[in-house]
């Protein structure tokens, strides 16, 4: 979507134009739930942000500014519905091992890896739902979502600088993990035959 | 390395969690045009912008006023 095609797209949205809404929904709703699912590692919570998601976007229409860009504006407000709960909830993923409640990340394969089509995409499902939040999201916004680095600096709330750190970091922790999955996988695959 | 991330499926919402969430919104939508609609755009941000808080203030003025001349009559002022 070009930028004209965008702020076109903005001012009927801020008229209230429901075909202009549909055409959004349509185009961004897979995207923010993906980062959404992968952020929270749980479907429930995914859907319940998402649907906030969306109702923010309608309930601020008329405050969408001309040069609004959609994407990034959902997902920063995907983004910081993420980090809300993650306070918000009772049991801090930093606890949880002390509390035995539930290891995160969970030691056996979720739904959403075992329904991964195959193995290596498994295997990055896995060493991206283990690396930290922080890195996870500047990994997911960029690679995943098509994002440019200015504006997942902007979702982040962060410089462009500090993102691009982040995203070295996040690169080396995410081949450092594929590294251990792997080794794993092989073990396994010892084990088995 | 970003590649095989870039690679992986994008995930969604059942249909019928897409349909719900979708009429919500345009549900939502629609009564936020209506009521904009019957407050006219122009005297609706006049509204927001001026006379609302114009309103709150002579209102929160007079009130101050009334606690100060009664607060004064308990005093013998």
């Amino acid at each position: 979507m070009d930028r004209d095609d965008e702020r076109s797209l903005v001012a009927r949205l801020s008229a209230g134009d429901i075909d202009a809404f549909d055409e959004v929904y349509g185009a961004y709703r897979p995207k923010v739930f993906a980062f959404l699912l992968r952020m929270s590692r749980s479907r429930t919570v995914a859907e319940d942000l998402l649907d906030e998601t969306w109702l923010r976007l309608v309930r601020h229409t008329r405050d969408l500014r001309p040069d609004t860009r959609i994407g990034p504006w959902l997902f920063t407000v995907a983004r910081n519905l993420y980090w809300t709960y993650r306070r918000d909830s009772l049991v801090e993923d930093t606890y949880a091992p002390e509390l035995a409640l539930w290891p995160s990340p969970a030691p056996w394969p979720s739904p959403f890896e075992l329904a991964a089509a195959n193995e290596l995409e498994r295997r990055v499902e896995r060493a991206l739902s283990t690396l930290a939040p922080q890195y996870r999201e500047v990994v997911l916004l960029i690679a995943h979502e098509g994002l440019t680095p200015t504006d997942a600096a902007a979702v982040c709330g962060i410089t462009p600088e500090a993102l691009r750190q982040r995203l070295s970091r996040a690169r080396a922790a995410l081949a450092e993990k594929l590294h251990d999955t792997a080794a794993v996988a092989a073990l396994n695959r010892g084990y088995g035959t | 390395m970003l590649v095989m991330v870039e690679n992986l499926k994008t995930r969604d919402v059942s249909q019928r969690h897409v349909d719900r969430l979708r009429n919500q919104c345009r549900a939502e939508l629609q009564a936020r045009t209506r009521r904009n609609a019957a407050f006219g755009t122009v005297s609706g941000t006049a509204f927001r912008r001026f006379i609302g808080p114009a309103l709150g203030g002579a209102w929160s003025l007079a009130y101050l006023l009334e606690v100060i001349r009664r607060a004064a009559a308990v005093y013998g002022f």
